[in-house]
């Protein structure tokens, strides 16, 4: 029964948490409008990391930026760094962001307390920094304004101009924990490289989302003397894609704890199976007195198939309760919204259901054949 | 008594067959029981009583000759005509093991009556009637295991009762009690003996076997002798 148990509640809470991710993501996007896109420097999201041997820059951005590509609105380039940013009385790594005025428009923080970065910041490369709400809580305490206050980035010392907060998750870290600087003050000061992390580009009409993508990946092969056929040393990245993404790699773990739950309903049902072996065995008295009396094989055989079914549907539900209970516990500290698929649920009933009548057949055939004089005789 | 036997054994035999030999436990037999007969078929470990039972029961069927019960030959019956034959015609009284573990006493006694799909609403109603005349009407919802070894016995009569068979069959139903307690269960089945129900008793005790008009006796699977009891006790 335990295997029962842990099939079902398994299936239950993998397809309960993966659907709840993707309606939390999808709902994301939907606030997003999915009107921007990424580009990055490597030829996928995981090999990033290592590709300093060429490198996305600011070059590149200002080449899309002057390109005239259609429906083209904002070209944000980004670049990134860690360092360690001290207060008086307070010390911590964190990454430091260099961004463009743009990067405010594109990404719709939140601005709490002061301003974001202008033009003018990034054009004379001033020491001002934007801080994620929850650094400014670490660096200052809740509730205080820090604008006006400095923090010193490594050595070097900025004013902070602005406290910025995420309004929704996918860019949660940027503006809840990071130092944002403009992207020329970060290149001059930190880095000395204008390297870019990341390029972000926005559209005006995102219907039209994928052309534009299409146009500023032709674009960009050509101005970085791609040859056709040959891969790319960038790629282009929308959030749809993260979201197929997503829900490519959720598929996979559902389908995977799906022959993993197999597995253990099959143990389980085998577990029903000798439970069900061990009371015809106990109960063969029983089943040689209910023969005595008048009970015909059928009688015999959807009682102890009933029992199995029970027995099984017991563990069923126990595993639907743990199940769905355990979803509600990680949607909750997830943050995501619990979804519990009634189909997930009518599935797990029926399946264990299934298992205790296929594993109850073999020992309820086999106590409905009991001939009644052994099984009165046996002891 | 009727002319019609309600039983009718010829030449009754039954082997077992075993990779270690086969055994003859009934050589034979031929036996007419009337309706509304008391008869005691007796006899030492061997002889064959418990076979005779199990054919005279509907729960086996004998190797060769044939069993008429009401002039029907069920000699060769399926396993489920068997069962509803031992349904609707038979009785049973056992020794020991007589009702179902769990179970209220009503739930024991309408089990027959379950198996004949015979409505609850029904069930319930002679099944008291019959609780009432075993007078045990006030334990019917008392667990099984919950009442005492002679309240069992009178229970599981109730229940032979139930279907109003053509036949009780009794084999050792006073072997797990006191003697006192036994006397009362046998005045008990003579008294419905006495109403007009037939009843076939298997029993090795001599004392528990003279409550019979009819005694037969077996050695080695045949009928050794077929008597009317002369010192017949009486019930009460």
């Amino acid at each position: 029964m335990l295997g029962i148990v842990i099939g079902i509640s398994s299936v239950i809470l993998i397809t309960s948490v993966g659907q709840g991710a993707v309606a939390y993501i999808t709902d994301q996007l939907n606030i997003l409008g999915a009107s921007y896109f990424r580009i990055a420097p490597g030829q996928n999201a995981f090999s990033q990391v290592a590709t300093s041997a060429n490198p996305l820059t600011t070059e590149d951005a200002q080449a899309i930026q002057d390109a005239g590509i259609n429906n083209l609105n904002l070209v944000a380039p980004l670049a990134i760094s860690t360092a360690t940013v001290t207060t008086k009385d307070e010390k911590t790594r964190t990454t430091i962001r260099g961004v463009p005025p743009e990067l405010l428009e594109i990404l719709n923080p939140k601005i709490i307390y002061g301003e974001f970065i202008s033009d003018s910041h990034n054009q004379s490369r001033e020491k001002v920094a934007v801080i994620g709400v929850e650094l400014a809580e670490e660096l200052f305490g809740q509730d205080t304004n820090p604008v006006g206050e400095s923090v010193r980035v490594d050595t070097t010392r900025y004013r902070v101009i602005g406290v910025s907060e995420a309004t929704n998750a996918l860019t949660g870290n940027i503006f809840n924990s990071n130092v944002l600087i403009p992207i020329n003050s970060l290149i001059t000061y930190v880095t000395g490289t204008d390297e870019l992390f990341q390029i972000t580009v926005s559209v005006h009409d995102d219907t039209l989302l994928q052309e534009t993508i299409d146009d500023v990946e032709f674009f960009l092969r050509d101005y970085r003397d791609i040859e056709d056929g040959e891969d790319a040393d960038f790629f282009v990245q929308s959030f749809e894609e993260t979201l197929t993404t997503i829900q490519t790699v959720t598929g996979l773990l559902i389908l995977i704890v799906a022959a993993i739950s197999a597995i253990s309903l099959v143990v389980g049902g085998v577990g029903v199976m000798n439970i069900m072996l061990v009371t015809v065995t106990e109960r063969t008295k029983e089943i040689g007195l209910l023969k005595a009396i008048g009970a015909k094989q059928n009688d015999i055989l959807i009682q102890f198939l009933f029992e199995a079914i029970t027995l099984s549907g017991v563990g069923g539900i126990i595993g639907i309760i743990l199940g769905v209970s355990g979803a509600f516990i990680v949607s909750k500290f997830a943050g995501i919204p619990f979804v519990v698929s009634p189909i997930s649920v009518v599935l797990a009933v029926s399946v264990s259901s299934l298992v205790g009548i296929l594993f109850g057949l073999y020992p309820a055939r086999r106590a409905a054949r009991l001939s009644p004089i052994d099984a009165l005789r046996y002891e | 008594m009727s002319t019609k036997p309600l039983i009718k054994l010829s030449d009754i035999t039954k082997t077992y067959f075993s990779p270690g030999g086969n055994y003859q436990a009934l050589k034979g037999i031929n036996l007419s029981v009337d309706p509304g007969e008391f008869v005691a078929i007796m006899g030492p470990s061997g002889s064959g009583k418990s076979t005779i039972m199990n054919i005279i029961g509907a729960l086996d069927t004998p190797t060769t000759g044939t069993y008429k019960l009401k002039n029907k030959n069920i000699s060769n019956y399926t396993p489920d005509q068997l069962s509803e034959i031992r349904n609707k015609e038979i009785g049973f009284i056992f020794q020991s093991f007589n009702l179902l573990p769990r179970t209220t006493v009503l739930a024991n006694v309408e089990k027959p009556m379950v198996y004949a799909d015979i409505p609850s609403v029904e069930r319930k109603r002679r099944a008291m009637e019959v609780l009432k005349l075993v007078g045990l009407e006030s334990k019917a919802d008392n667990l099984s295991n919950h009442i005492s070894g002679g309240q069992i016995q009178r229970v599981a009569v109730a229940r032979a009762l139930i279907m109003n068979p053509s036949i009780l069959l009794a084999d050792e139903p006073t072997g797990n009690l006191d003697s006192k307690t036994a006397y009362e269960i046998m005045d008990f089945i003579s008294d419905l003996n006495s109403r007009g129900n037939t009843v076939i008793l298997i029993t090795h005790e001599d004392d528990i076997a003279e409550y019979a008009k009819r005694i037969v006796r077996l050695k080695d699977g045949l009928v050794e002798s077929d008597t009317t009891n002369k010192q017949r006790k009486h019930a009460v």
